[in-house]
């Protein structure tokens, strides 16, 4: 039995998956970076190992990836999170052809092609227009938890416009729109709706193509996944553990190294042992494999 | 008080109402509205910051502003072709080409006014194939006769283009007719902006400002008949003189301000006197001759007959002596500057204004705005600490 | 570039012979520059890179001042960001174009800089050809040298053939009598014109040669890097254009690089990868940004910022016959700023069909509008219509505070990920 992990080192969190042969993700890890980067790769690792219950020596092939991947240095390959990206939600939701990943610090779009490589990619890491980070100024400036704002604005009645995306700048519209008398939901329907419209511009550069699949931090914010289905008028993919999605790519791609000369992969199968759930599932309807 | 209780609005409020809704539609139905009633007739849209309006007139065609969006529409489109840090007036005129509210007119002229403008140009080209894109270049070089000269041949050739579109050849009287008829309009304008110099509380400069911008998106006889109007009634305003600082706004040569900006500048107490809003529509400083060679007429006017604006490059005067003469003569108290954000030519020419205003002792303040805003809380913030600054001085 | 570690070989003397040359040349050009400043003689004309009138300059024995070169020595000898900071304080804008604030702040601090004094001018001579920012930049600097402007006016390619009309020629020609007489009164000579015409044609042979170095690209292995090695190889172009010297770089600029092509040697161990490249590159991290490339085996065979000197490769030359309107035509049509988006789309488009390419990188710098402006749209026409891979990176030319180096490698190698696995599925 050939094994095959991936870790995906973030700036704040850092992820493992390991994946069997016939493509099963068999354990996971999620833990806090920290200061350590290396350090913080090496435990996830051992982790995810520890949580599919075989010996780290076990596993044939490891890919690192994001923004620290070169501090994975037990690893065989480096991969870009984009691509890593890309292979992850193609996992998930075979049927996507368009990734809007927002994250909390950075933007991106993905199209993604029929063996979930990358047709193409935009990427918005300057400005924090777009990521968590303009949101959590948002709740800040309202005295509300970021898990809040969410359902809170899909209450509001009149969204406001805003007048920038600036993070730095989105507080003092709020301030005057709070002194204007307007309602947290519609000041915060408002800030959704200016975020999904950036994004989506953001996005249509690489075009957007059904199905749409949203991941990163922002994706669990039911505000921000119907004010972009509004604005697309398309539905959009959303899981629960999306946050995976970069590891399982490069775990993907690291079983895909480990069993080079075997010709045929076989699609992934969803369906879970009895009496076991799936580890990863996704969460809402309309997504595909809601078996 | 002049009349006794009316429920009406006054005339001249009422025309510059019916200016602000004209200035402010991106649907342009004045336009659409004159085209319907003269079928056959076409449209050409103008860039910032001039164009050469009377030879689109003369060949039986309507020049219309097209000057962005303001803060009407989103930008979804045109933000992909240019980047973040490229001014919105550039992306807002694509959008507005993107969203097919351009598609009543024949085409647009642009010049080179600079690099994001230009390049603008060749996108709507490769966007909207078939559609009018004419470049003008203008003379760089007017320390030298060689300048206009060369300029009368430019006119030519556009003319010759545009006689194409239009299907008509176009006439010396053709040319001198429009060339006149403009002349009125700008000489009424001259007029009305000496007045606000001379006597600011008769009309503001937001009025000014709405009146000027209608007449670029309306047809000019049109224009003219209600500029005629709004001169006799602007001279009986029954209106008294604020406390208010006396400043010459420079620098939104292209992208405009919300009309909503300008207002907030004058409740922050400031009574402009004189500005460079649309300068390419009020470009000479007194009328262009009528001449048996109207093109000649034109190009020498262009040079000379013009007022100093940063983007000629005219190098027989320096950048700033212009902005301190025109605080001098107008008796300002300071100078504000207010260009676009990432308004290349604007900011460079801050620079030089800096030091010069400084140098002449003249208090000034920098203003950075955004066709598409409209929360003005920081602008006027700075605007009444700068006044209050030069009031409690 | 040259030899990387292959010190047992031979040749490494002769293929870094280019490499010398050009140190020595471009020494010498700077001293001159320097013995000006210190009032040893010679006038000094300040002019810009991209289609400029420097035969005429040479002829009346003029030293050529180029700040857009010094604003990029200064970046790449990583001195640039004090003087941006110090024009900044004058009230530059931070959105303004950066090698102008590095020359500014240059200017204010003694002209001093560790290549040369650079002098004051006794002319500035300002060739318009198509950057606005050119304008803007030598008013600013006549305004505080107090010194001679002309401007000098190409009007810009803006019709729909890309030959420039007769008026447009004749105004080109008729300007550029003028600055004779500027020149004559400034030097208090006449020109010379049998000497103007000796320099046209040196100017013209110069091209030709530079043109066939640029095909050399074509082979496979290219022999050397398009961008990294052309825009080191480009000074001699507008710095000793027209001079004996200059020819004699070309020259051997052409042995070494021919040689190269013969034996099959690229700069790279492998080329994997072939790409056009458009846009200035980031001075400041030449290096670094090249080593994101080479990492991927990826080579540059044509980059459009090679032509902003002038472009030879579609066949244009200098002709002694006709000094002032060769020299015109080079300023209306054969450069790369005074063309519109539209020819440079095309010239993108022939190069990455001409030489070969996989992809086009589009490196878009906030200084300048001239270049980046619209550049989203230039990814639209070869991504979507053209089914060009194309990826768009953003940084500075001059400003080392826009060079994100994580984020650059992050974007140029999932690229290259995805090319690589293009190239994979092709195989199958």
């Amino acid at each position: 039995m050939i094994y095959a992990a991936g870790v995906d080192v973030g700036s704040t969190q850092t992820k493992a998956i390991v994946l069997s042969e016939e493509r099963k993700i068999i354990g996971r890890a999620l833990i806090n970076t920290g200061a350590f980067v290396s350090q913080a790769a090496e435990r996830a690792f051992k982790e995810a190992a520890k949580d599919a219950g075989i010996p780290a020596e076990d596993i044939a092939y490891v890919v690192g990836t994001g923004y620290g991947r070169y501090k994975v240095n037990f690893g065989n390959a480096q991969i870009t999170e984009i691509s890593c990206h890309a292979r992850g939600a193609k996992f998930l939701f075979p049927k996507t052809q368009t990734v809007i990943d927002m994250g909390g610090q950075d933007a991106k779009g993905i199209r993604v092609g029929p063996d979930g490589d990358v047709k193409d990619f935009v990427m918005n890491d300057k400005c924090a227009a777009g990521t968590g980070r303009f949101l959590s100024n948002a709740a800040d400036t309202l005295s509300v938890s970021l898990d809040d704002i969410g359902p809170i604005s899909l209450t509001g009645k009149k969204p406001v416009r805003l007048s920038t995306v600036c993070a730095v700048f989105v507080e003092s519209d709020i301030m005057s729109y709070l002194a204007e008398g307007k309602t947290m939901p519609d000041i915060l329907a408002g800030v959704h709706s200016a975020i999904a419209a950036r994004t989506i511009a953001l996005v249509r550069r690489v075009g957007i193509e059904p199905e749409v699949s949203f991941t990163g931090g922002v994706s669990r914010n039911i505000g921000m996944v119907k004010a972009l289905e509004e604005k697309l008028k398309l539905p959009v993919n959303v899981c629960d553990d999306s946050h995976y999605i970069g590891a399982i790519g490069a775990a993907l791609f690291a079983l895909e190294r480990a069993v080079a000369g075997v010709t045929e992969i076989k699609d992934v199968q969803m369906n879970t042992e009895p009496g076991k759930a799936p580890l990863i599932m996704p969460t809402l309807p309309g997504t595909h494999a809601a078996q | 008080m002049a009349t006794t209780q009316v429920q009406e609005k006054p005339r001249l409020e009422s025309i510059f109402d019916e200016c602000r809704v004209i200035s402010e539609d991106v649907e342009f139905e004045a336009a659409k509205r004159w085209l319907a009633k003269n079928p056959g007739r076409k449209a050409i849209g103008c860039f910032p910051i001039y164009a050469p309006v009377e030879l689109i007139h003369a060949a039986g065609m309507l020049p219309l502003g097209i000057i962005g969006a303001g803060n009407q529409i989103e930008i979804t489109h045109a933000d992909s072709r240019f980047q973040s840090f490229v001014c919105s007036i550039v992306k807002s005129t694509l959008e507005l080409g993107f969203t097919d509210r351009l598609k009543f007119m024949e085409g647009m002229m642009f010049h080179s006014i600079c690099d994001p403008a230009r390049n603008l140009a060749s996108v709507f080209i490769r966007n909207f194939p078939g559609t009018f894109v004419e470049y003008v270049h203008f003379p760089q070089n007017l320390a030298s006769p060689l300048g206009t000269q060369y300029l009368e041949t430019e006119y030519r050739r556009v003319l010759g283009n545009l006689e194409a579109r239009a299907g008509r050849k176009v006439t010396t009287e053709d040319l001198n007719r429009s060339i006149q008829l403009y002349n009125q309009i700008r000489g009424i304008l001259r007029e009305l902006y000496q007045i606000r110099a001379d006597s600011p509380q008769l009309i503001s400069a937001t009025e000014s400002f709405v009146l000027t911008r209608a007449g670029t998106l309306m047809a000019p006889e049109d224009h003219l008949k209600m500029l005629q109007e709004v001169l006799g009634l602007v001279r009986v305003r029954p209106a008294r003189p604020k406390d208010r600082i006396r400043v010459v706004l420079e620098g939104s040569f292209c992208e405009l301000p919300p009309i909503a900006l300008i207002e907030t500048l004058e409740e922050a107490g400031c009574y402009i006197l004189d500005d460079d809003f649309l300068r390419g529509w009020r470009w000479f400083t007194s009328d262009i001759p009528i001449q048996s060679n109207p093109l000649t007429a034109l190009a020498e006017s262009y040079a000379n007959r013009s007022y100093y604006s940063g983007i000629k490059h005219d190098t027989r005067e320096t950048k700033f002596g212009h902005l301190i003469q025109m605080a001098k003569d107008k008796k300002a108290d300071a100078v504000i500057i207010q260009a676009a954000k990432f308004c290349e030519p604007a900011l460079f020419d801050y620079a030089l204004y800096r030091k010069a205003l400084d140098d002449a002792n003249i208090p000034h303040l920098l203003l950075e705005f955004e066709e598409k805003t409209w929360i003005f809380d920081r602008a006027r913030s700075e605007v009444e600490t700068f006044v209050e600054s030069l009031l409690f001085d | 570039m040259a030899a990387n570690g292959q010190k047992s070989d031979k040749k490494t003397d002769y293929q870094g012979k280019m490499h010398n040359l050009q140190k020595d040349m471009i020494g010498r050009y700077y001293d001159s520059l320097t013995a000006c400043a210190e009032g040893k003689g010679g006038k000094a004309v300040y002019m810009m890179i991209s289609g400029n009138p420097v035969e005429l300059i040479q002829a009346f024995d003029m030293i050529p001042v180029y700040p857009e070169v010094n604003a990029l020595q200064l970046a790449v000898k990583k001195q640039a960001l004090p003087l941006i900071l110090e024009a900044e304080e004058m009230g530059y804008s931070t959105d303004n174009c950066a090698y102008v604030k590095a020359d500014i702040g240059m200017y204010f601090k003694g002209r001093k800089t560790p290549f040369a004094t650079i002098p004051e001018p006794d002319l500035i001579l300002c060739n318009y050809v198509g950057c606005n920012v050119y304008l803007q930049w030598f008013e600013h600097l006549a305004q505080y040298s107090g010194r001679e402007i002309y401007n000098l006016d190409i009007p810009f390619s803006r019709t729909l053939t890309d030959e420039p009309s007769e008026e447009d020629l004749n105004y080109v020609v008729k300007q550029l009598e003028e600055i004779i007489e500027v020149c004559e009164r400034i030097t208090g000579k006449s020109l010379d014109y049998k000497k103007l015409q000796r320099i046209v044609e040196l100017s013209g042979e110069t091209g030709a040669l530079w043109c066939e170095i640029k095909k050399l690209t074509m082979c496979r292995p290219s022999p050397f890097d398009s961008y990294f090695d052309s825009v080191t190889m480009m000074a001699p172009l507008y710095c000793l254009r027209g001079t004996e010297d200059g020819l004699w770089f070309f020259q051997e600029a052409y042995k070494e690089m021919k040689a190269r092509a013969d034996r099959h040697e690229g700069p790279l161990p492998e080329e994997k990868f072939r790409f056009v490249i458009e846009g200035p590159p980031p001075w400041p991290y030449l290096r670094q940004f090249r080593d994101m490339f080479s990492r991927w085996g990826a080579v540059a065979v044509a980059s459009t910022y090679s032509t902003v000197g002038g472009i030879w490769e579609f066949g244009f030359r200098h002709d002694p016959m006709r000094p002032l309107e060769s020299i015109a035509k080079h300023m209306l049509q054969f450069n790369l700023t005074n063309r519109n988006f539209i020819q440079r789309y095309k010239q993108i488009k022939d190069y990455v069909e001409q030489w070969n390419a996989d992809a086009l990188v589009i490196h878009s710098v906030k200084s300048c509008r001239l270049f980046s402006a619209g550049q989203g749209d230039m990814r639209e026409y070869f991504t979507k219509e053209l089914n060009v891979p194309t990826l768009l990176i953003e940084s500075d030319l001059e400003d080392p505070r826009y060079f994100s180096e994580a984020q650059l490698r992050n974007r140029v190698d999932a690229f290259f990920e995805s090319l690589e696995h293009r190239k994979m599925l092709v195989a199958k």
